[in-house]
């Protein structure tokens, strides 16, 4: 299903409404979202280069990795570079304008032989310097983007490297009036983004879910064990896991106002990133939306088998066995093996409990009353009384 | 359904005698003599008691992943336009206006709703002690007579509202976005609310406010929470004073703490919430009869009343919303299948979920 996200990226926006955007979130614990990153990215790259998508171009703003990584990246793909349908913009290298800053009070030497290594498409690349000015930086992807398709009705989309280097050096206000003005200008088809949801307060990731319409969660695959004793093996069996797999929770708002979630499993391979739909099972809990509140009085196998299991308190459990007394201590020895209890204690049965005693042991027999009348009769004792 | 109203009710018809002039278009008497004036939606007045009263502050709370406060957001707007009651909208979008173009077109009503009642008073005796459980509506029908509106219209959603009907009508937009801080929005609403002061003639024109996404988190006053609750609190009391109704929505989620989400809802004279449901699933289908129609859930957590110390007591407070035809927007009560009974526990689901998402049937 992160085909369905794919797809979402590539056919874009409608007109009058606002642009599909897609929240990626990882955490500590599996911190596989950069793949999953790189995975759409070359989804929708592919896309674009083909021409099937909306967009006709892609403007990468690059915090956690150097805009070679990204060059490298498509260009392993296919994807060619120099078609000129990518601008990246670079706030790795030098988000602050240190370098800068640094160059002209007088640190030039070693500085600047170390400027020189761009790499040799610099072309499609823009350097950034001041990254806590979110209207700066999104003046400036709206420039590259508008450089790209042209003027008119062409589109493009964006794609924030992490909005969690964003955030720290921004506030949450820039970045969701940074992210609004994207999704609502009218040349930006999609927008996607990376966020580890542990770097941030829970108001900043809902803030941004709220503004998303689709969110890609990563999860491990299996809940960390709580038990202490086995705790080292698990743990160092899950870091392993949790270092190349996990699932994918995702959650799509329709047009229709209703959400689609989705789970999916990934495995993180050498060529790339395979994901895997899962049978959900009981993935899904309704139990917080919904209670159960229905009253059905037939049992089901189950109880039924639940309820024959449960012991009397009476000296006979209606099924034809043996009298036992069971007065609550110690095991019980026969446990009954009818699912069905039998109608009634016969003679014959009766005359077994005296026959099957230990020879030798002092046993109390017990005769019954009523023992020649069919068990669980409605007779009421009361009813031969005459008043 | 009827709401509890006790054995006390007033006696309507003495304050309409105090009236020179008959009521404005968009607004009646509702119980306890309130006057009220309608959502839109012709199910949510039925359950709020007929109507919102006037001078009370409706507060949505959204879904941080669906759109369905902007359906009740338009049906609010649409009935105030054709009403020909001012309108101030509010919205962090960045071109209000455009809402605006969204808003749903009356459909045409039909001329014969009027004399059935009538005729039902005259073949239908009714024994006068359960005249009472037939509401207000057929008291005051001779009273609409003779007038050309409805009350409550029903909406077409497909088709938006005539062009002229929205140029000829008083509707002030304010971009949120644009707010620099609360104050002025402050000021702009008691600018707005001033000609609706309320008097000792009566009621000549009745105003709406509605604000939509009050705490977006790309408007720039969405981080002081101290100030938007004392924002919300002057409006409130900017609308006792005066002949006007307001619709806010909000999304709890966005809220910093849930202190201050408990206290916005506090302020509430009526609060409302919206879910949403999943999509294509099966345990709910299983569920839910109609699940296929529906779209989303609305809950019912208070319902205003001024002039009354009796709470309203609803029967059920979780309905479904959904839309008949593409074209109407009507909210049901829930209809649960019949399901087995799956091993235990079964009851006991009710007490384990999380209260603030507690529904009920």
């Amino acid at each position: 299903m992160a085909d369905l996200v794919c797809r979402g990226l590539r056919d874009g926006v409608l007109e009058g409404e606002y642009a599909p955007a897609l929240l990626i979130k990882d955490t500590l614990q599996i911190s596989l979202g950069v793949h999953v990153f790189n995975h759409f990215l070359l989804s929708l790259s592919s896309n674009i280069s083909s021409g099937k998508a909306q967009s006709r171009g892609l403007v990468v703003v690059a915090f956690a990795c150097p805009p070679c990584f990204y060059v490298d990246l498509l260009r392993s793909r296919g994807i060619g570079v120099a078609s000129l349908s990518n601008w990246i913009v670079d706030c790795y290298s030098d988000p602050l304008g240190w370098k800068d800053k640094l160059l002209n009070s007088g640190f030039s030497a070693q500085l600047s032989s170390k400027s020189h290594d761009k790499s040799s498409v610099g072309d499609v690349e823009c350097l950034f310097r001041d990254v806590g000015d979110a209207e700066k930086l999104s003046s400036l992807v709206f420039d590259l983007g508008r450089g790209l398709v042209g003027p008119g009705k062409g589109r493009f989309s964006v794609a924030i490297d992490s909005a969690s280097e964003l955030l720290r050096h921004t506030s949450l206000l820039s970045v969701s009036s940074l992210i609004n003005n994207l999704r609502s200008h009218d040349q930006v088809a999609s927008l996607f983004w990376l966020l580890h949801s542990d770097l941030h307060e829970p108001r900043a990731i809902l803030s941004l879910e709220y503004l998303s319409s689709m969110v890609a969660g990563l999860e491990p695959i299996a809940s960390p064990s709580t038990d202490a004793q086995r705790n080292h093996h698990n743990h160092l069996f899950q870091l392993e896991q949790n270092s190349r797999r996990g699932k994918l929770h995702m959650r799509l708002k329709r047009r229709n106002g209703r959400v689609k979630i989705l789970f999916e499993e990934f495995d993180v391979e050498q060529g790339g990133i395979k994901f895997v739909p899962v049978s959900l099972g009981n993935a899904i809990r309704n139990d917080a939306i919904l209670p159960k509140v229905q009253f059905n009085l037939q049992l089901t196998d189950k109880e039924r088998g639940d309820r024959a299991k449960v012991i009397l308190p009476f000296e006979h459990q209606g099924n034809g066995e043996d009298i036992k007394i069971y007065d609550g201590r110690g095991p019980i020895a026969d446990a009954p093996k009818n699912i069905f209890p039998t109608p009634r204690l016969d003679e014959s049965a009766s005359a077994t409990i005296t026959t099957s005693s230990n020879g030798g042991k002092g046993e109390i027999h017990y005769f019954r009353d009523s023992d020649e009348e069919a068990l669980d009769t409605d007779e009421d004792p009361d009813d031969d009384l005459d008043i | 359904m009827m709401a509890a109203t006790g054995t006390f009710t007033r006696n309507p018809k003495s304050f309409s005698h105090s009236r020179h002039a008959p009521p404005p278009p968009g607004l009646k008497i509702g119980p306890n003599g309130t006057p009220i004036v309608s959502t839109g939606i012709q199910d949510l007045d039925q359950l709020l008691g007929g109507g919102v009263p006037v001078g009370s502050l409706i507060m949505v709370m959204e879904d941080s992943e669906a759109p369905h406060h902007l359906l009740l957001l338009r049906n609010f707007m649409s009935q105030g336009v054709l009403h020909r009651q001012p309108l101030l909208y509010a919205s962090p979008a960045h071109s209000p206006r455009a809402f605006l173009g969204t808003l749903p077109a009356p459909i045409p009503p039909r001329t014969h709703l009027h004399t059935p009642s009538q005729q039902q008073e005259e073949d239908l005796r009714i024994a006068w002690q359960y005249k009472k459980y037939f509401g207000n509506e057929q008291m005051f029908v001779e009273s609409h007579r003779g007038n050309h509106w409805d009350f409550c219209n029903e909406f077409d959603l497909r088709k938006s509202l005539d062009r002229q009907l929205l140029g000829a009508a008083h509707i002030d937009c304010v971009n949120l976005q644009d707010v620099e801080d609360l104050a002025s929005l402050r000021d702009r609403c008691s600018a707005f609310l001033a000609p609706f002061a309320r008097t000792e003639e009566g009621i000549t024109c009745v105003g709406r406010v509605a604000i939509q996404s009050f705490c977006s988190p790309q408007c720039r006053y969405s981080n002081s929470d101290w100030d938007m609750l004392f924002f919300i609190k002057s409006l409130r009391s900017m609308l006792r004073s005066s002949n006007a109704v307001a619709m806010i929505t909000f999304t709890p989620s966005v809220v910093s703490s849930s202190s201050v989400c408990m206290r916005w809802q506090h302020l509430a004279d009526t609060l409302l919430s919206l879910r949403t449901i999943p999509d294509d699933d099966k345990e709910m289908a299983k569920l839910l009869t109609d699940y296929q129609d529906m779209f989303g859930l609305l809950h019912i957590h208070k319902v205003g009343r001024l002039n009354s110390q009796v709470p309203v007591i609803l029967e059920a407070t979780t309905y479904s919303l959904k839309v008949i035809r593409r074209k109407t927007l009507v909210l049901e009560r829930l209809n649960q299948a019949p399901v087995d009974a799956s091993g235990g526990g079964s009851l006991g689901g009710c007490s384990g979920s999380s209260s603030a998402r507690l529904l009920d049937f």
